[in-house]
């Protein structure tokens, strides 16, 4: 009895008992010295099966949003399952403190079922070439790469709202030494905040920082910087006005929906830099199209 | 900056302390330690405070778009991207979704059927109690998750959350001990009121009794579970589901396809008097057709009578009580039954 990717989104009820023994079945190849140990073996298989629940690949049915495990092959699949189960088995491992195979060891020793199976060496990490394998280079990532920064810079830009918020935030960034941001921050909002004092900074600081978290994690805010680069880009003049129109369905396209498009629609006119109340076709003046490129360049 | 930024790649030099403060920003308030699995066993129905239900399901995606070198690809998934940064469980995630994604990939000409030790008789029946728990509570856990998102983002994914509640009650009829079971569908009556709240349909009238049925406590006079060729050997008319509301009791037995409710012991208030009774779970499971069509409102055939005990039909259905999975089913249905007049 198999299953597929496929089976535990459409007929979970059929497959979850294959999957279940097919990952015990794993779990204990891999656990070595624990393999008996029913507490460490449901430890593996419950952290497999909690993935598979949480990605809203099990039961997920039509509802769920695709995923890349939805595009493997079956071979592929289970190669994915086995490597989950394998980690966690190397992890509960380390945790005992008891000898183990690297992913690599256990690669070449060729077929994974026979019966000597040496899990006798030390393991490394295996996160190692991952990209991202810390938090900090993704800081470092977000602050480098130019949209990621543009991002940033338009979240900032967004506490104009509450001008002593920006204000401290700016004061935080000119003590790091971030002047280049700042300065762009300025020269887009045509502001001067210097010598003004801010009392009770500490507390703008706070409301500022939580709304940074918020606009730096919701959607609306790439979506629109994605959405403004492609109306530059994809529009075509129309005759005589200047202006420039592109229909809704030319921005659909290499990865984003039209819910999405739609998201970053709303999100340029709620900055003021678009007319548009839900037309199939997107027109753009030639002062909306200055303020566009100004709100994805980075100055 | 922190030794955490020395040795990081910055060819300009200049970023690091942005980044630092970038990094500290988000991590900030979301502190959560990087917990091992949730045991099987343990209730894991209300997932815990760092599952993140609009970043967590994208992960495999960003991961295979990093993977496929896709272009933009940070830009893209920027929001989980700086979501990432602030969140150990699911930076963590992502990790282990890469690995296994980047081994899947290079993976693909190898049969890996061939290492497939799986039993050909494996079904739920014979799958372990602890793992239909677990399953079970993720599914329901799921359902409240979606539906607290949803309503965060003024969307509407009732439909997905009623299907995953239904998968819940449908998996839990092959957990045949009581307490098992009761812990694996503890909170379906809660998540399934979420979206009926939304609906329109739940019932508006104020509940005089509501009754609970006793997940497990047995079958008829006898109090305690019957074996499998027990209750098979038995009836149907005599096999029953307990309810309670406090010291009130009830039952619900089984002529043909006829489901009957008897409510004894009723208060003098409502004697003499039709009653309204309602399932809340009744629109969950289609295999019961509930007299009046609708089950948040199904009407007394007769009045409760002088001594306080209402009998009376409440809807056809082919499952049978005789049969330990349908009776567990049913038993699920009935996990709340609310009662009041029928007449103000």
């Amino acid at each position: 009895m198999s299953f597929s990717a496929y089976d535990l989104r459409y007929h979970l009820e059929e497959s979850y008992p294959a999957l279940c023994s097919y990952l015990q079945h794993r779990a204990q190849r891999y656990l070595g010295q624990l393999a008996f140990d029913a507490f460490e073996v449901d430890q593996v298989v419950g952290h497999v099966i909690e993935y598979l629940a949480r990605i809203q690949l099990l039961g997920g049915g039509q509802q769920a949003p695709q995923t890349a495990l939805d595009e493997l092959s079956n071979a592929q699949f289970y190669t994915f399952l086995n490597r989950m189960v394998q980690n966690k088995a190397i992890d509960r491992l380390r945790r005992r403190r008891l000898p183990m195979s690297t992913t690599g060891e256990l690669e070449e020793q060729g077929n994974p079922d026979e019966e000597n199976d040496p899990l006798n060496s030390v393991v490394e990490p295996f996160w190692g070439d991952t990209p991202f394998a810390n938090p900090e280079e993704a800081a470092l990532e977000a602050v480098s790469q130019e949209q990621l920064r543009l991002i940033l810079k338009k979240c900032i830009e967004a506490l104009s709202a509450a001008p002593h918020q920006l204000q401290a935030v700016i004061q935080e960034l000119q003590e790091l030494g971030a002047s280049e941001l700042v300065q762009e921050v300025r020269a887009d909002l045509s502001l001067d905040l210097e010598n003004t004092a801010v009392p009770h900074l500490s507390q703008h600081k706070d409301h500022a920082h939580k709304k940074l978290r918020l606009c730096l994690q919701k959607n609306s805010t790439n979506l629109a910087v994605m959405v403004a680069i492609r109306l530059i880009e994809y529009g075509t003049q129309s005759s005589g006005t200047g202006n420039i129109s592109i229909p809704i369905r030319t921005l659909v396209q290499d990865g984003l929906s039209l819910r999405e498009v739609q998201t970053g629609l709303q999100h340029l006119v709620n900055a003021g830099l678009l007319d548009w109340r839900g037309e199939e076709i997107v027109e753009i003046t030639p002062a909306q199209q200055r303020g566009l490129t100004r709100f994805y360049e980075d100055e | 900056m922190s030794d955490q930024f020395v040795g990081v790649p910055d060819p300009q030099q200049q970023n690091g302390p942005l980044a630092q403060w970038l990094y500290a920003l988000l991590a900030e308030k979301t502190q959560e330690a990087v917990g091992g699995p949730i045991p099987i066993g343990e209730d894991v129905s209300f997932p815990r405070g760092n599952y993140h239900a609009a970043f967590y399901p994208q992960l495999p995606n960003f991961a295979m778009a990093l993977l496929r070198g896709d272009a933009g690809v940070l830009t893209r998934y920027a929001p989980l991207f700086f979501h990432l940064l602030g969140c150990p469980i699911c930076h963590r995630a992502y990790l282990e979704t890469y690995d296994a994604l980047r081994a899947a990939r290079n993976d693909d000409s190898k049969p890996t059927t061939t290492t497939l030790h799986l039993s050909s008789s494996a079904n739920l029946s014979t799958t372990s109690p602890k793992l239909l728990v677990f399953l079970c509570q993720l599914l329901i856990g799921q359902a409240r998750s979606i539906l607290r998102q949803a309503h965060r983002e003024h969307s509407d994914e009732d439909a997905w959350a009623r299907s995953l509640l239904q998968q819940a009650m449908g998996i839990s009829r092959y957990i045949m001990q009581g307490t098992l079971r009761q812990r694996a569908l503890r909170d379906l009556v809660e998540v399934a009121s979420l979206y009926q709240s939304g609906s329109g349909d739940a019932p508006a009238s104020p509940t005089t009794l509501s009754y609970s049925a006793l997940v497990g406590a047995g079958s008829g006079s006898r109090g305690r579970r019957m074996r499998r060729a027990e209750m098979l050997s038995r009836p149907d008319e005599q096999m029953s589901i307990e309810l309670r509301a406090d010291s009130l009791e009830g039952t619900i037995t089984q002529e043909d396809e006829m489901l009957i409710l008897r409510l004894v012991d009723l208060d003098e208030s409502l004697r003499g008097k039709f009653l309204s009774i309602s399932v809340p779970l009744g629109t969950l499971l289609e295999p019961v057709r509930w007299l009046g069509g609708n089950p948040y409102a199904i009407r007394s055939a007769g009045l409760v009578g002088p001594d306080g005990v209402l009998v009376t039909p409440l809807g056809r259905t082919d499952l049978r009580l005789s049969n330990p999975e349908d009776r567990n089913l049913l038993e699920t249905l009935f996990k709340k039954l609310d009662v009041y007049p029928a007449e103000p």
